[in-house]
């Protein structure tokens, strides 16, 4: 096996002890489970860093570089280090370790998915003429910054809509310790507002991409039409918000829709038949 | 009736029951496999649905009748809401607030009032000086009794929607503008062969270009483990039998001819081909030869005629490979004939007593061998016209601007009001924001906390 993937399935555990750490930090109050948590899900995010850094240097090596970005295994890899990345800022931006139990699981389920699954092959391969573009990286880059804010966004709509079943009897129970509703609300909201505008400029980047090696900027690909169905489920939710007022369970709700979509977009267009097959 | 017509079009409901609809529509378009060019449709139907289908224009969705119409709905309903909401908006961004009014600073949160002991006419001019610092379009009225005045930031933030909007109707301006003077094409040319007639998706029948594409040479290029790395065709273009313009086109690489871009999209091995073998005989001079598929030779100092019945590629993952007959007075034999038959035989030494099919010495005394097969391709490739690309490209360029201006600022307005009570000097914040209710606060709470501790000087 090679380095990077070496240290990228140990990456994988250390996400998982992450990710139980903030389940703990979020059950039993206790700040030191928190404080572990974070520096847990620091340690795999410079160790991943590393290895997508080698997993270059590596591809440059077999005579066939390019950035760790070409394929299900490296995208499932990036998609991982875009949520804990984004995570980290926000957790470092509210000061708060609650929403971790709800997030950092999705980044090791990613890495899981890549590690462990028979179907997503871990070697390095060459790019086929296709994926030779300028466009290939930010392209990618814009588009799992996307799909990252949208997990969080997901992850803290899920955080909302439990909150709600706090009830006055039950107040020993870790409901109490969740941020307050109105706080999570607004954090939902500013997560959909990142993914949309990078998803915005995925499709985008992607659009000027297609039009140099498809022919078209816009071919109603499964996978461009799916971006479009998310994009429309998160425009319809601003709207819900800026024009009708919506609030509260209603657009966590929709958070969860807009997530489905996504992934959708991501896993699910690979049972249809299009041009992004390798992917 | 004009009027609830307009009401009908600008309405919010609208547009989501829109949004919904292209959503489904355009999922439908991804279950049922789409396609718009000659043939016939490939699917597990029965021929009756196919034909219900077809009728429905479901095979070729999001070019049909009602997707159109869809689309345009959405267009006047976007028109008609932003002509709806432009005046308040517009009024929103002229009026100037009345100082003299009293709603600002009725249900006040207490959190929104400071007392302060002091001078009034001294901390009105510190606030004075503090708002003219943070706030735009700052306007101050006095009366006996009270300083009233009023500040706002981000006004133009209320244009930023139609900005979005009206950039989505250039986005979608444009591709109709591509759809209506644009056209895709695709033709596929042999090597060595030329063509100025291309055919014209979604269209029957031929377009005649104004210049000929001739294919020179068509080629793949292969990484070591047999992916491919590179699809190639040497192009050029001639008018007139001058050669205007000549070179490779590749994936990713266009190539752009009066005003039609030439893409790399499809290739395919022409049947037929030649090969190049060798034939031994013991104790003489080697052969060599070139035979086209199908063709027949005869062997020196023999009655055998030998044939050329198939030539592949790849065979079986082995690699080139060509079958012969040999038609003998005495007997008719058949054997394929490797290009690494000699790496076959080192990775399975006994692999000629196992399968006498693949011995190349197998009509004795002579022995074969093959030096290369040579494939004719074609080339497949892809042209498009579209004079709406630029117009989608700055509607694009827009709305990531206008998202940019609407997500990340807001129109606050601020209203301040300094007077007396309960022998203090009272100062009264009331703050408004179109949205954003976190930085409102956030731009509040930096006011207060600067007018309670007085000390606006260390602001500059």
């Amino acid at each position: 096996m090679i380095i990077n993937t070496t240290i990228l399935s140990w990456v994988t555990f250390i996400y998982f002890g992450s990710a139980v750490f903030y389940i703990f930090r979020l059950v039993t109050g206790k700040g030191f489970w928190g404080t572990l948590a974070s520096v847990t899900a620091l340690v795999g995010l410079l160790a991943q860093t590393a290895a997508l850094i080698i997993r270059w240097f590596e591809s440059y090596e077999l005579g066939i570089g390019h950035a760790p970005l070409s394929n299900l295994y490296e995208s499932l890899i990036f998609f991982a280090w875009t949520i804990v990345l984004l995570y980290l800022i926000v957790e470092w931006r509210i000061k708060s370790k609650h929403v971790g139990a709800f997030v950092i699981p999705f980044a090791f389920l990613s890495m899981a998915f890549a590690s462990f699954s028979p179907n997503v092959n871990s070697r390095i391969q060459p790019l086929i003429p296709a994926l030779q573009s300028n466009w290939l990286i930010s392209h990618v880059i814009t588009c799992f910054f996307g799909y990252a804010a949208f997990t969080l966004a997901c992850g803290l709509g899920f955080m909302y809509l439990i909150k709600g079943l706090e009830r006055a009897g039950n107040a020993g129970s870790f409901l109490r310790l969740l941020p307050h509703r109105e706080i999570l609300e607004e954090l939902t909201y500013h997560s959909v507002v990142i993914g949309f505008i990078f998803l915005t400029l995925g499709i985008i980047t992607g659009s000027v991409w297609a039009y140099s090696a498809w022919g078209s900027y816009w071919s109603w690909d499964p996978k461009e039409t799916w971006s479009l169905i998310s994009w429309l489920v998160y425009a319809a939710m601003l709207h819900f918000r800026f024009v009708w007022g919506w609030s509260g369970k209603k657009l966590a709700i929709m958070s969860l829709i807009g997530f489905a979509a996504v992934l959708f977009t991501y896993f699910g267009v690979n049972l249809l038949p299009g041009l992004h097959s390798y992917f | 009736m004009k009027k609830r017509l307009i009401s009908f079009f600008a309405s919010v409901r609208l547009t989501i029951i829109l949004l919904i609809m292209i959503a489904l529509v355009s999922i439908l378009g991804t279950v049922i496999p789409q396609q718009y060019g000659p043939g016939d449709t490939v699917t597990h139907l029965s021929p009756k649905l196919v034909d219900i289908f077809k009728s429905l224009q479901l095979f070729d969705i999001y070019h049909s009748v009602w997707f159109i119409v869809l689309m345009c709905l959405l267009y006047l309903n976007l028109i008609a809401c932003s002509i709806k909401r432009f005046p308040t908006t517009w009024k929103l961004f002229t009026t100037r607030p009345s100082l003299d009014r009293s709603k600002p600073f009725e249900d006040l949160p207490p959190d929104n009032i400071v007392m302060i002991e002091g001078n009034r006419n001294e901390i009105t001019s510190t606030v004075e000086r503090l708002l003219q610092k943070r706030l735009k379009r700052f306007r101050k009225k006095d009366t006996d009794e009270a300083t009233t005045f009023y500040g706002e930031k981000g006004a133009f933030s209320g244009f930023a929607a139609y900005v979005i909007h009206v950039s989505i109707l250039v986005v979608i301006a444009g591709a109709l503008i591509g759809s209506q003077w644009g056209f895709k094409a695709f033709v596929n040319i042999a090597e060595g062969e030329s063509t100025d007639r291309v055919y014209v998706e979604r269209q029957s029948g031929l377009k005649k270009l104004d210049f000929t594409v001739r294919c020179d040479k068509f080629s793949i290029a292969y990484y070591e483990n047999g992916m491919p790395r590179e699809y190639r065709s040497d192009l050029s273009f001639l008018k007139e039998d001058t050669v205007i313009l000549q070179g490779p086109l590749r994936v990713n690489h266009p190539i752009t001819v009066n005003g039609i871009r030439f893409y790399q999209a499809n290739y395919g091995a022409i049947p037929g081909g030649k090969v190049h073998i060798t034939i031994t005989k013991a104790n003489r001079p080697q052969t060599h030869m070139t035979v086209y598929l199908k063709d027949s030779f005869s062997l020196h100092g023999d009655a055998a005629k030998v044939t050329v019945e198939r030539i592949e590629e790849n065979l079986m993952s082995m690699g080139p490979a060509v079958l012969l007959t040999v038609h003998s007075p005495d007997a008719t034999l058949q054997f394929w004939v490797f290009k690494g038959i000699e790496k076959m035989k080192r990775a399975i030494p006994d692999l000629l007593d196992k399968v006498p099919k693949f011995n190349p010495g197998r009509y004795k005394p002579y022995y074969f061998e093959l030096n290369g097969i040579e494939q004719t391709f074609y080339t497949g490739l892809q042209l498009s016209h579209d004079p709406g690309v630029s117009v989608v490209a700055i509607g694009a360029f827009l709305i990531v601007a206008g998202f940019l201006v609407t997500f990340f600022s807001s129109h606050k307005r601020f209203w301040v009001r300094v007077d007396e009570a309960e022998g203090k000097t009272r100062i009264m914040v009331s703050a408004r924001s179109n949205r954003d209710p976190v930085g409102l606060k956030r731009e509040t709470e930096y006011l207060l906390r600067h007018i309670a501790a007085r000390d606006t000087a260390r602001l500059a």
